[in-house]
């Protein structure tokens, strides 16, 4: 009896491994079909660095200070700074070597004039090894409608110094007289 | 919707009428009626096949969670055309040491058993090539030829896992054929004829009469059996990718190995078509009133049904070790088979 018992058991075993498949027939597939669509990117994910531009002004926030290029553990990227007439300095070439770019995303992190970032594009592969080198032109064109928050925030223009002269000595503690300051 | 032999009927009466007058003698039109008929299975078959090999990876996939072909026409419909006329254009190698004449022969042969068997296959009310009155028994023949062709596959590729892969199907197939044979009696004694259309006009068009009911347990030795004969998962030890790479086709590229695999999935909807005919009615509707329906359309729902459920299985279960296999075949199986064939006859004798 109980080979009997055994072979029902095992044949409504088979019906239950037919009902498991049975039951994820008709959901819905997770597949993601690449080329034609794609995940959105996080905010902080780390492709493809580009050079950003100031919306209002239009021209690169970089001001060829070279902190990057002498932070980049792996030497991606070569600036030379050059002066316009008003005497700003500006970036004349900016290279970054595709090929050996890390992504580690420090250019980012010690740039004090927001002029560089990492971006979510990752496909940026070419049959020509020369075409991974982008120059000033291409990162601008990269990162010209890339999004990006302030990490500087732009200086109280209209009141340079007076006002700093009076800030300081209100920094400093003075508990008696905080009420009649403010009022 | 209309019934295509009265159609077909109409125009061979046509036909007949003007040869008269013209004064072409009448046989010569009846062997252009076989030739109609021979191209006709070759061509619905092909479709079949190239039909049933995207179907497979749309229910494997979907099985999966996953889409399958998507891209090649809409939802990957035309992606087994293309695949087909890839392997048209690949080159063939044939193997250094390969026994050559039996090398080329192995797929032909595998390819024609697997369309012969389509000559008694009733495909709806009077869309039978040739009504045999061994009908059933001429399948059962026919279908064992993709041994020889498997085993000639095996042996003549010269290549190890070739042969070990033909000798498994060799052992496996002449093994499930034996219970496969049983199961099909049943349906034999309760019809008291092996030709195919008459097995289909004793069902008659109720359901609960089909013979899928009074033959359960023959209906689920064929569908085990059939699982096995053709070669499919759990019974695919002949093609076990993960022990022999691929099996008996290794070797073979280019249209060879097309030809084997398009022979695989004709087999697989042969074995469905059988099912239909002997278990589920064959072209009759399922309950009177729905005879408005055309009796070849619900022969071919009912076989892709058939082959759907192949698939399911394919798609569910994991493979038998060999020693599970036969001892499944012969210890199982066979002893469950001639109890089925015992109980029919005491039905047959008793209800009668």
């Amino acid at each position: 009896m109980g080979a009997i018992k055994d072979t029902f058991k095992g044949f409504w075993n088979l019906l239950i491994g037919l009902k498991t498949t049975a039951k994820y027939l008709p959901t819905r597939a997770v597949t993601l079909q690449y080329p034609y669509e794609r995940w959105p990117m996080p905010e902080r994910s780390r492709g493809v660095v580009v050079l950003l531009t100031d919306p209002d002004s239009g021209e690169l926030n970089c001001n060829a200070c070279l902190v990057c290029m002498r932070q980049c553990p792996v030497s991606a990227i070569t600036v030379t700074q050059a002066k316009n007439e008003k005497g700003e300095r500006y970036p004349d070439s900016f290279t970054i070597d595709n090929t050996i770019c890390c992504f580690c995303g420090i250019c980012e992190e010690v740039c004090n004039f927001d002029g560089i970032k990492l971006t979510g594009k990752y496909e940026f592969s070419t049959f020509n090894k020369a075409d991974l080198f982008y120059d000033k032109q291409k990162l601008q064109e990269l990162g010209r409608d890339v999004k990006y928050e302030k990490k500087k925030k732009p200086k109280p223009a209209p009141k340079p110094a007076a006002p700093a002269a009076e800030t300081a000595p209100e920094s400093a503690p003075k508990p008696n007289d905080t009420a009649e300051d403010k009022s | 919707m209309f019934e295509l032999d009265k159609a077909l009927l109409a125009v061979y009466n046509f036909l007949q009428g003007w040869f008269i007058s013209v004064g072409i003698p009448v046989l010569v039109l009846d062997l252009l009626v076989m030739l109609f008929a021979g191209i006709m299975v070759i061509v619905v078959l092909l479709l079949a096949a190239l039909f049933l090999v995207w179907w497979e990876r749309k229910v494997s996939a979907h099985i999966q969670d996953r889409l399958g072909p998507m891209v090649t026409g809409p939802h990957g419909t035309l992606q087994t055309l293309i695949d087909a006329l890839k392997l048209l254009q690949k080159e063939d190698t044939v193997p250094a040491s390969a026994d050559k004449r039996v090398f080329f022969w192995a797929p032909v042969l595998a390819f024609v058993a697997a369309f012969m068997a389509y000559i008694v296959v009733p495909f709806g009310k009077g869309l039978i090539a040739r009504d045999l009155n061994i009908g059933i028994l001429y399948i059962i023949a026919i279908t064992t030829f993709t041994v020889i062709s498997l085993l000639m596959a095996g042996w003549a590729s010269n290549n190890k896992y070739a042969l070990l892969g033909g000798m498994r199907s060799a052992a496996q197939i002449v093994s499930y054929e034996v219970p496969l044979t049983l199961s099909v009696l049943g349906a034999v004694m309760l019809s008291g004829t092996m030709s195919m259309n008459e097995i289909v006009e004793a069902q008659g068009p109720y359901f609960w009469r089909w013979y899928w009911l009074p033959q359960i347990l023959g209906f689920g030795i064929y569908l085990i059996a059939a699982t096995a004969e053709t070669n499919r998962t759990p019974f695919d030890l002949p093609e076990a990718e993960q022990e022999l790479v691929a099996g008996f086709n290794i070797e073979y590229s280019g249209m060879k190995f097309a030809m084997f695999f398009l022979a695989e999935f004709v087999n697989m909807f042969t074995v469905s078509a059988i099912a239909t005919t002997l278990f589920l009615g064959g072209w009759q509707p399922p309950i009177p009133g729905l005879s408005f329906i055309p009796s070849w359309v619900w022969f071919i729902g009912k076989t892709l049904l058939m082959v759907f459920v192949f698939m399911w299985f394919r798609w569910t279960y994991p493979r038998l070790r060999v020693d599970q296999l036969m001892g499944f075949a012969w210890k199982f199986l066979l002893p469950l088979a001639l109890i089925n064939i015992f109980l029919t006859g005491l039905g047959v004798y008793i209800f009668r």
